[in-house]
């Protein structure tokens, strides 16, 4: 094979290969991004965060309704509390999913992409 | 409450389940650190080969099933088998637990986000989201169990617990099952196959009042991930799975891809079962 050809053929195995890795590593974030609370299902977004901090802001914190993933209303015990879990939880997702985003574009061939070791 | 999970293993000749449920049970114990019950036809195998992994291990009925099925091995190989998938609400009948997941054998767990069921405030849980690892195949057919018919919900893992109306659920199942023919054409499905997963969601539209509008279930944590028997699961370590995973349009060709810590139902049960040999 002319080794032009070949070197594209590589180089678009090692691309498909890249981005099937980045597509995993968002769903794990997007699952670390789940948050469980008093029997509700809260998926943490830039929208809860601010509502939530609103809300607080705003001097509503105890027994709050929010209406969770599965459209359940859910009666929050104590927002303060709940506000402090998703912040934390986005913000140690957030960094995890950019470090292993970084890891991931500094390696240069497939067998390094899916290396686990 | 009592909490475990239920898993249903009847060997067909080809597929050896009960080693698959072995794994399975190993995985649910590392990362769920749950007891697992053995539901089999195979009941003197499972306790020959089984050591104590299972919490308890139920005996069924052997049965012959006329359901045949094409499992692949890669998109290379594939052979015809016996599918033997009847009476699954046999584990609602007969768990041995206040609060139960069922799970295909086949289903392996790698986090533990299915531990989250125990505390939601609902009684039974499935999948209806779902995502394909290669993202570009077409997935209609986990979307509707038809073109023309009503939403697909996976009875591959589903949370239960002991309710008057998940009684009135798993014994609509058992009807549909009895009178898969009817269904069949009713629901306009095309396969000749009998599958839970068209019973499951059939039952669920039939007690939503023939809508839609899922009042029966909720979905559970987390999306429903899989690899279809046309990929090849070709490593485990811990939580990190690697696959081979088909290149569309293009046949015996696969992309690498690596999952961690993702729940994967993995339906290549062949590769599977080479993992579990090789360990």
């Amino acid at each position: 094979m002319d080794e032009r050809l070949s070197q594209a053929l590589e180089f678009s195995n090692y691309i498909t290969t890249i981005n099937n890795q980045k597509r995993m590593i968002k769903e794990k974030y997007f699952q670390s991004l789940i948050y469980f609370c008093q029997g509700g299902q809260f998926t943490i977004t830039k929208e809860l965060i601010t509502f939530v901090t609103l809300l607080v802001e705003k001097g509503n914190v105890e027994n709050i309704v929010l209406v969770d993933d599965n459209n359940t209303p859910i009666g929050i015990n104590n927002l303060e509390l709940f506000l402090e879990d998703i912040l934390s939880n986005y913000f140690e997702s957030s960094n995890t999913y950019h470090q292993q985003y970084t890891e991931l574009s500094k390696k240069r061939n497939i067998k390094a992409l899916v290396d686990n070791d | 409450m009592t909490k475990g999970v239920v898993l249903i293993a009847n060997n067909n000749g080809s597929v050896d389940y009960v080693k698959q449920a072995m794994y399975c049970a190993g995985r649910v114990q590392q990362y769920l650190e749950l007891p697992v019950t053995l539901i089999t036809d195979s009941y003197n195998y499972a306790v020959e080969v089984s050591g104590n992994i299972f919490d308890k291990i139920i005996s069924t009925d052997y049965q012959e099933s006329n359901n045949s099925k094409i499992y692949f091995d890669g998109a290379l190989s594939h052979k015809v088998v016996m599918f033997k998938n009847h009476s699954r609400t046999v584990a609602y009948y007969n768990t041995p637990y206040d609060q139960t997941i069922l799970m295909d054998t086949d289903y392996l767990i790698s986090s533990d986000i299915l531990n989250k069921c125990f505390s939601m405030t609902t009684d039974l849980m499935m999948y209806k989201d779902s995502y394909d690892l290669s993202n570009v195949r077409d997935v209609s057919e986990f979307k509707y169990i038809s073109d023309k018919s009503v939403d697909f919900y996976w009875a591959t893992v589903v949370y239960f617990e002991k309710s008057k109306k998940n009684d009135i659920y798993f014994n609509l199942i058992d009807h549909i099952e009895e009178n898969w023919k009817y269904y069949q054409n009713m629901y306009d499905i095309n396969s000749n196959l009998f599958r839970n997963d068209f019973a499951f969601s059939i039952a669920i539209h039939i007690m939503s009042g023939f809508t839609s509008n899922n009042v029966v279930s909720l979905q559970l944590p987390g999306k429903h991930y899989y690899a279809i028997d046309k990929d090849i699961l070709w490593n485990i370590k811990n939580e990190n799975m690697t696959f081979l995973v088909h290149k569309k349009k293009y046949e015996g060709q696969y992309t690498l891809l690596s999952t961690t810590g993702l729940d994967v139902h993995v339906m290549n049960k062949f590769s599977l079962e080479r993992i579990i040999n090789n360990e």
